[in-house]
Parts: structure tokens; C-alpha cells; sequence
């Protein structure tokens, strides 16, 4: 994978996390900026999952099929945590998304992890 | 009886911090069941038992998410009898792989309680049997609410 755009993502999963996090300790519940924090993540994450999966074609993983079910949880799990979180508004949105989002980087760096191996 | 009127009935569980779990439980599920399914299918003759245990868990945290994201009549009887059955298996399993690992040669999800999912699974079902009785009918189940103001807990 690409070491600078995996960092990328996962520091992005992070901040957003901490984000969620902060809008529910607060009593806040997650407005636009949320939402579009959260979006964001998301495009990064497909930009990734876009590479990855163009490469993941050319090596030999491994765990071929658990990279790629990995590849397409990082990039699902977080429009759903979305929807989920704002059908129900409530100062819990940002820690519903503060839990797709650390789900989401766990999955990256269960990718990382396989690619080292492979690579 | 000055109570909120929402105090005397059943909550839905999904609601609020509810969904913080239901969020949880759909994270379990889709990871437990993935899982399972690449083990099954790539090496299942390696470790039978721990991948059908694999598979079993994670039809239980489908079931626990489904029973506590919906609010029909089965929903919470589904919930309580998941999340029940989720806290027997971890304690189960967690105790087995602890004194033996022979039986259990891969992981599964709820293997040494879950430790290689940072305890998760532990946590989770009693924070569910928490949640649910909490937001639990008051009083007795069939009750027409003649028990009086109870305290939610």
C-alpha cells in the first residue's frame, strides 16, 4: 500500500474520532461540520481502497480475500455510521460516528499489516 | 406519577446512547461474521470447531444488532436472549482457550474473553444487559402499569 496515504487516512480516522467524541462530551448534537468531516474521511478512504485494490491485483497477499473484505469495510463502514448517526439526532451522532470511524482505522491498519506481510 | 410519561413503558433500545451500542454490536457483527466466512471458506479443515464458533458468534451479534436497532414485539425477547447467550459464550470460551489451547487452535472472536479485540467482547454484553434493563419496562411484563413510579435505573 502507499505508506503516506494509509498514515493519512489513519490520522484522519483519528481526528475525526476525537471529533465525534468531542460534539457528544459537550452535549452537542453533530451538525454540517460532522457531516462533512466525516464525508471527507470517507473520499480519502476510497481514494485508498481505489489504489489499493489496483495494486492488490499485481502482488501476492498472504490473505488475498481478507484484504480486500478489509478494503471494502474501511470504506463502507463510515456512510453507514453516518446515516445511522443522523436519523436520530442526539448528542450521541458524534459518538456513533466516533465509533465508525475507529472501526474504519482498525481495518486500515489491518491492511497495513497485511501488506508489510506481503510485500 | 410525576414521573415523564416515558419512564412507565418501554424505551426503544436504539435510541440516544443506544445507538452508540447498536453501532457497536453492527461493527461485531460485520467483523465477526466476515471472518468467519473468509475462515470457513479458505481453511476450514485447520481448526473446524473454532471457525463454526467463529460463524456462531457472529450470527449472535447479528441477532443482538437487529433485536436492539428494532422496536417490533420480538425485538427486545431477541436482544435479551443474544446478548445473554453472547456473555455465556465469552465466559465459556474465554475460561476454555485460557486453561487449554489445544481445542482451540485459531482464534475466534471470543477467545481469552476477547483479548484480541481489546476486551470488547466482555464489556459488550453486560453494558447490553445494562442497557436493556434499563430501558426496560418498569414494571412486571403484562403489568398495566398499577405498580407504581419506579425509579428507572
Amino acid at each position: 500500500m502507499i505508506g503516506t496515504l494509509a498514515l493519512a487516512t489513519i490520522v484522519a480516522c483519528g481526528v475525526l474520532a476525537a471529533f465525534g467524541l468531542s460534539l457528544t462530551a459537550a452535549g452537542r448534537v453533530p451538525g454540517r461540520e460532522l457531516r462533512i468531516a466525516a464525508w471527507a474521511v470517507v473520499a480519502l478512504l476510497a481514494v485508498q481502497a481505489a489504489i489499493a485494490a489496483v495494486r492488490a491485483f499485481g502482488v501476492t497477499l498472504p490473505e488475498q480475500s481478507t484484504f480486500l473484505i478489509y478494503l471494502v469495510v474501511s470504506v463502507c463502514v463510515l456512510p453507514i455510521a453516518v446515516q445511522f448517526a443522523f436519523a436520530d439526532p442526539s448528542r450521541w451522532g458524534g459518538a456513533v460516528i466516533a465509533v465508525g470511524a475507529v472501526a474504519t482505522l482498525v481495518a486500515v491498519l489491518r491492511m497495513q499489516g497485511l501488506w508489510a506481510a506481503g510485500a | 406519577m410525576r414521573e415523564p410519561r416515558d419512564h412507565r413503558e418501554a424505551r426503544p433500545t436504539s435510541t440516544g446512547a443506544g445507538r452508540v451500542l447498536v453501532a457497536v454490536y453492527g461493527i461485531f457483527a460485520l467483523s465477526a461474521t466476515a471472518r468467519a466466512g473468509v475462515q470457513i471458506a479458505t481453511k476450514f479443515s485447520l481448526a473446524p470447531l473454532a471457525y463454526l464458533l467463529s460463524a456462531l458468534a457472529g450470527v449472535v451479534y447479528i441477532l443482538a444488532t437487529v433485536g436492539l436497532a428494532s422496536t417490533r414485539p420480538w425485538s427486545r425477547p431477541l436482544a435479551w436472549t443474544a446478548v445473554a447467550f453472547e456473555l455465556a459464550g465469552v465466559l465459556v470460551v474465554g475460561t476454555l482457550t485460557v486453561l487449554d489451547t489445544g481445542d482451540f487452535p485459531d482464534d475466534t472472536v471470543w477467545s481469552v474473553y476477547g483479548r484480541g479485540y481489546g476486551f470488547i467482547p466482555l464489556v459488550l454484553p453486560l453494558v447490553g444487559l445494562w442497557w436493556l434493563r434499563r430501558t426496560g419496562r418498569t414494571g412486571s411484563t403484562g403489568g398495566t402499569g398499577g405498580a407504581g413510579p419506579h425509579p428507572a435505573r
